[in-house]
């Protein structure tokens, strides 16, 4: 799978799991999870996608200071995705 | 009824074992895990009687490790963990002004540390799956708080604090979170001498005491579909106590 592809995968986990009233196309790369400039998530959210992620990409965030630098926008959950298969990579 | 998986904690007790016989003859695809500490006879007869359907797990509701071994032994097996049944509970009751600290601290730590960290191990697996119910007992002395019980009645109106606010936290996750407060219970645990039960008595409306059947039904109620816009609520069971 390539980035772009990784992406699209991430927001449409964002709209499904999240149940936001959004199309995972309408997600732009950068827009920020949190906040009322982004996507407006709260800690429910996070602490959803959290799970989620961890259950479709094996990405455990093991703390808040973690979360906080991942779950900043669809760019770095993908490089968080990428950068845990490339350590897991024999 | 689709099988569900159940975890009751404290489930050696007269009251964990109702709650655990009301879900099995609830559903016979109902697969029950009995949480068991110190105590575990009554649970591995349980077990022995419903092969494959009833297994005690070692729990000690006061250590998060125990809980994530727990859970985690249950979601290898089922791959899901559907209700939450934190029924483990203690009491050490003493005046105030005599209560040693350790009775203080260890009467919180099983009634309200222990909720806190059972809900914690189970909600990632209820979140993954966008459903989960979880039923607290609290206890009729979180509402009415009588002297000698300054520890548990503290732990229990904490019980009942989390229960509201989890619920609310996790309400549109499909996630329902409840509490039960029952009263005077018939069981081994209400340890009263003949005059104790007679003063008692004459404090309950329906003058007799509950049985272990009814507070178990209601637990089933709040664990069941039907029951899933009830969320955040305290149910009395105490023979009409005010």
């Amino acid at each position: 799978m390539n980035n772009t592809e990784l992406k699209l995968q991430i927001k449409r986990l964002l709209v499904e799991n999240l149940m936001l009233q959004t199309t995972p196309e309408e997600i732009a790369d950068d827009i920020p999870m949190f906040g009322p400039g982004g996507l407006g998530l709260d800690s429910v959210d996070a602490l959803q996608l959290v799970v989620a992620l961890d259950k479709n990409y094996g990405l455990k965030i093991s703390d808040a200071e973690a979360a906080r630098g991942i779950l900043r926008n669809v760019n770095t959950i993908s490089e968080a995705i990428e950068q845990n298969l490339s350590n897991k990579a024999p | 009824m689709s099988s569900r998986v159940i975890l009751i904690t404290g489930a050696n007790g007269g009251l964990g074992q109702a709650i655990a016989r009301s879900f099995l003859q609830e559903s016979p695809e109902n697969q029950i895990w009995l949480g068991i500490h110190a105590r575990l006879d009554d649970a591995e007869k349980l077990a022995a009687e419903n092969p494959g359907r009833c297994r005690p797990i070692a729990l000690d509701v006061t250590r998060p490790d125990s809980w994530k071994a727990a859970v985690a032994e249950i979601l290898a097996r089922h791959e899901q963990l559907d209700v939450l049944v934190n029924n483990a509970g203690h009491h050490q009751d003493a005046l105030l002004g005599a209560m040693p600290l350790d009775a203080w601290k260890k009467i919180l730590a099983v009634n309200l540390d222990g909720v806190f960290h059972g809900c914690q191990a189970v909600l990632p697996a209820m979140i993954g799956r966008r459903h989960g119910r979880i039923i607290n007992i609290a206890s009729l002395s979180a509402l009415l708080a009588p002297a000698g019980q300054t520890n548990y009645a503290a732990a229990k109106a904490g019980v009942l604090a989390l229960t509201q606010s989890l619920a609310k936290e996790v309400a549109r996750i499909g996630i329902t979170v409840n509490a039960v407060c029952p009263g005077y219970v018939d069981t081994p645990a209400l340890a009263m001498d003949e005059l104790e039960r007679k003063r008692a008595l004459e404090r309950i409306p329906m003058r007799r005491f509950g049985q272990p059947g009814e507070v178990a039904a209601a637990v089933r109620f709040l664990a069941c579909a039907e029951a899933g816009y009830i969320t955040g609520s305290a149910l009395k069971i105490d023979g009409g106590i005010f």
